[in-house]
């Protein structure tokens, strides 16, 4: 019944959109939420909508995952390894920042006691 | 909600509904290339034969992205001593939960064997899935799993800076001995014939480095664990 669902135009279509709804999510949340590591967590949902993005567009279903051995030498047939690559690399800058940036927010939670962004306004006056 | 007020729901609907359409006609042309077009990935592919390394991806991470992983690296310290700059403090808070039993006595069943996952992750890492950034996670959740579970375990401060010190500087060194022999930053020096590939000793420098990259991740991830954990008693 779902079988039209393995063709690669459909895939690619199902994780473009797919990962933009996610996207979107991320979104909505980094605009309404006031608490600022909901904020942080939203970042963190659109950050993982584009890697999904980047790894399925890639993803091809007949070809097989790039790693070499005595009875793989045909490369043709191997999916791509440069997008992998580039998103460990993005996971791990991600992760990074996340952790920065929610270390800042327990260190200003720790000075003033405040979690609402609204009221973050030390440096309006 | 007071989003309402600010943005109107017209026109976050029609900011959402113009992205999901660039999306999709950038979608469209992609699918729509030429099936015969030779892409970066498929010329590394070829050129990863001549490593003698199993996995594509560990190449293109450690070889011929070498310098770029080199930064990330460098960002990655940026990050730890920015959180261990912020957060450091020398009393652990009193977590009103005390650990029950349980947890201590599974975490001493488990920290063994997490930690030999761990390296296990990190040393297979050109031949196999993983390498190590994934192996350095993994270490650092073998760290976590102490923390919460005994009030007094600290991460020993001297032997993480031993450690990372370590590993920062190998990096470089080898990097400088490639440029040394074969004229090129991070060349590989040492053998690496085809007909090792798939076996532990093959590859050259790229297992090295990632064995590296491994206990450079466990040791900053470990830090930053222990700094969010970590909290001064008089909040």
């Amino acid at each position: 019944m779902f079988e039209f669902l393995n063709q690669p135009e459909v895939i690619k279509v199902i994780v473009t959109i797919g990962s933009m709804l996610l996207f979107f999510v991320g979104l909505f949340g980094l605009l309404t939420r006031k608490h600022i590591i909901k904020i942080f967590i939203s970042i963190a949902i659109m950050e993982s909508s584009i890697f999904l993005l980047f790894i399925g567009l890639t993803f091809n279903m007949d070809f097989i995952a790039p790693i070499l051995d005595s009875t793989h030498v045909n490369v043709s047939n191997m999916n791509d390894p440069v997008p992998h690559a580039m998103i460990l690399t993005a996971i791990v800058i991600g992760m990074a920042v996340l952790a920065l940036g929610l270390s800042f927010a327990i260190e200003y939670f720790k000075l003033t006691g405040k979690t609402n962004i609204d009221e973050m306004n030390e440096m309006r006056h | 909600m007071s989003l309402k007020r600010e943005l109107p729901t017209s026109t976050l609907s029609g900011f959402a509904l113009s992205g999901l359409l660039v999306l999709t006609i950038l979608n469209i042309l992609l699918q729509n290339m030429p099936n015969k077009i030779q892409t970066a990935g498929e010329a590394l592919l070829k050129l990863n034969t001549q490593e003698g390394v199993a996995n594509a991806v560990t190449t293109v991470v450690v070889y011929f992205r070498g310098f770029d992983t080199l930064g990330e690296i460098a960002v990655l310290f940026i990050a730890s001593l920015g959180i261990g700059l912020i957060l450091h403090t020398n009393s652990r808070c009193d977590i009103k939960a005390e650990s029950n039993f349980m947890l201590q006595t599974a975490s001493k069943i488990l920290f063994p064997i997490i930690m030999l996952f761990g390296v296990y992750v990190m040393i297979y890492g050109h031949l196999s899935p993983g390498g190590g950034f994934q192996g350095g996670v993994i270490i650092a959740s073998g760290v976590l799993l102490l923390l919460i579970s005994y009030k007094t375990f600290e991460v020993p401060h001297a032997v993480i800076v031993a450690l990372e010190t370590f590993a920062g500087v190998s990096y470089v060194l080898i990097g400088l001995i490639g440029l040394v022999v074969l004229d090129t930053f991070l060349g590989n020096f040492l053998p690496h014939d085809i007909s090792q590939m798939g076996m532990l000793l093959s590859g050259g420098i790229i297992p090295l480095i990632y064995i590296i990259v491994g206990i450079k991740v466990g040791s900053e991830m470990s830090m930053i664990v222990q700094n969010l954990i970590q909290r001064s008693n008089d909040v």
